[in-house]
């Protein structure tokens, strides 16, 4: 049967159009389910949060909807296996929900992606490399050994930040999926567009059943994303970015 | 001339307090009202009228159609209020920067620090990138 994956939208998401098609395109029954209707979560396989402004970002980027109805369904899925996904602010949601990395307790955040070291927002194109062993993380676990991921950075706060102890903890615990890399697949903290300790672009729980990813990989996603460097004479064929999703997609079809 | 405080607060309806208010209360905090500013903490010898004036003419600070500036009798927080401040914020700045949460109960009285404590802890201060000042 096709995985049923909820696109969650909280006011203020912009990108759930674009992280619905991804899915559909990759394979996935993916619908798109407005705060409103948080009841109906229940039915669905796995949840994607994708990217905007949840709340306008009101008291911190995602915390208000961190408290949101549709994450108590979120983080009941996640704390029974069930694979979550959360892009930019959908990252910065899962980070302040406590589910990423997940070191203490629910809604008791030890993280956040918070405002970039420049003091401004940044809109970059960004390789990502994958820095931790396939089995870590299920939702990137059927990505080419070493691919690089295209993705972009499009935040204001892209930069994670935690106590040196929890930043420890972090890098210990191989929470660290995705780093930023040049093109060669080297990767270096200095590498992060915004400043981001250690490097980081993507952070999973102890699981590894949810990830949360700062850039935006299915912006990056079908060959009209970047028709000067076409992958294939079909501009509407998935590439780049979609590789995630796909992974996504996989591991769903194995859970 | 030491430290001062200024509260910029907006004089509009603020739906950011509304939705904290409404977030406090489905965390199960008895909070009826919930005011917010920013508070800019000076630290220099210019008189309290030139920093005013400072501050209504930056544009990034205040506009006037929709703040009201107000100098604080004290630099630290009032009863049933808290300051969040960033925790890479400079701390000897010339301006220091906070956002302030006042936390009432139905009888417009000021939160005890018990329920202050919940708020800060389960909503409005993130200690990974936050400090709350009480």
């Amino acid at each position: 049967m096709t995985a049923r994956v909820a696109v969650l939208v909280f006011p203020g998401t912009n990108s759930e159009e674009e992280t619905r098609d991804l899915l559909l395109d990759c394979g996935a029954d993916a619908r798109i389910v407005h705060w409103s209707e948080a009841a109906s979560l229940a039915y669905y396989d796995a949840f994607v949060l994708p990217g905007g402004f949840a709340y306008e970002d009101r008291i911190r980027a995602g915390a208000i909807a961190a408290h949101d109805a549709m994450l108590d369904v979120v983080i009941e899925a996640a704390q029974a296996g069930k694979l979550v996904m959360g892009i930019c602010n959908g990252a910065q949601i899962l980070l302040e929900a406590g589910l990423v990395p997940g070191s203490g307790e629910i809604r008791r955040p030890t993280a956040a992606f918070t405002h970039n070291a420049q003091g401004h927002f940044i809109c970059e194109r960004v390789l990502l490399r994958r820095t931790v062993a396939a089995e870590r993380c299920a939702i990137a676990a059927a990505l080419p050994e070493d691919a690089l991921i295209p993705a972009w950075a499009a935040h204001g706060q892209g930069r994670l930040a935690a106590s040196t102890a929890h930043l420890e903890d972090i890098e210990r615990g191989g929470h660290v999926v995705f780093r930023y890399a040049d093109a060669r697949g080297a990767t270096d903290a200095h590498l992060a567009p915004q400043g981001s300790a250690l490097g980081a672009a993507a952070l999973t729980n102890r699981e590894g059943n949810v990830l949360a990813i700062m850039p935006h990989p299915e912006r990056d996603a079908w060959n009209f994303n970047h028709l000067d460097r076409r992958e294939g004479a079909d501009v509407l064929a998935p590439s780049g970015g979609s590789v995630l999703f796909g992974s996504f997609v996989t591991a769903l079809e194995r859970w | 001339m030491g430290e001062r405080a200024f509260a910029v607060a907006l004089k509009i309806p603020d739906n950011e307090a509304y939705t904290a208010m409404r977030a406090l209360q489905r965390l199960g905090i008895a909070v009826a009202h919930v005011r917010r500013a920013d508070v800019l903490v000076f630290n220099g010898d210019e008189g309290d009228e030139t920093v005013r004036e400072r501050i209504e003419r930056d544009e990034t600070l205040f506009n006037p159609n929709k703040h009201r500036l107000e100098q604080l009798a004290s630099t630290h927080p009032r009863e049933g209020e808290v300051w969040i401040e960033m925790l890479d914020a400079p701390r000897s700045a010339p301006m220091r920067r906070l956002v302030s949460w006042r936390l009432f109960g139905g009888a417009d009285e000021p939160l005890g620090g018990d329920e202050l404590d919940a708020a800060c802890i389960r909503l409005l201060c993130n200690p990974a990138i936050e400090r709350a000042i009480r």
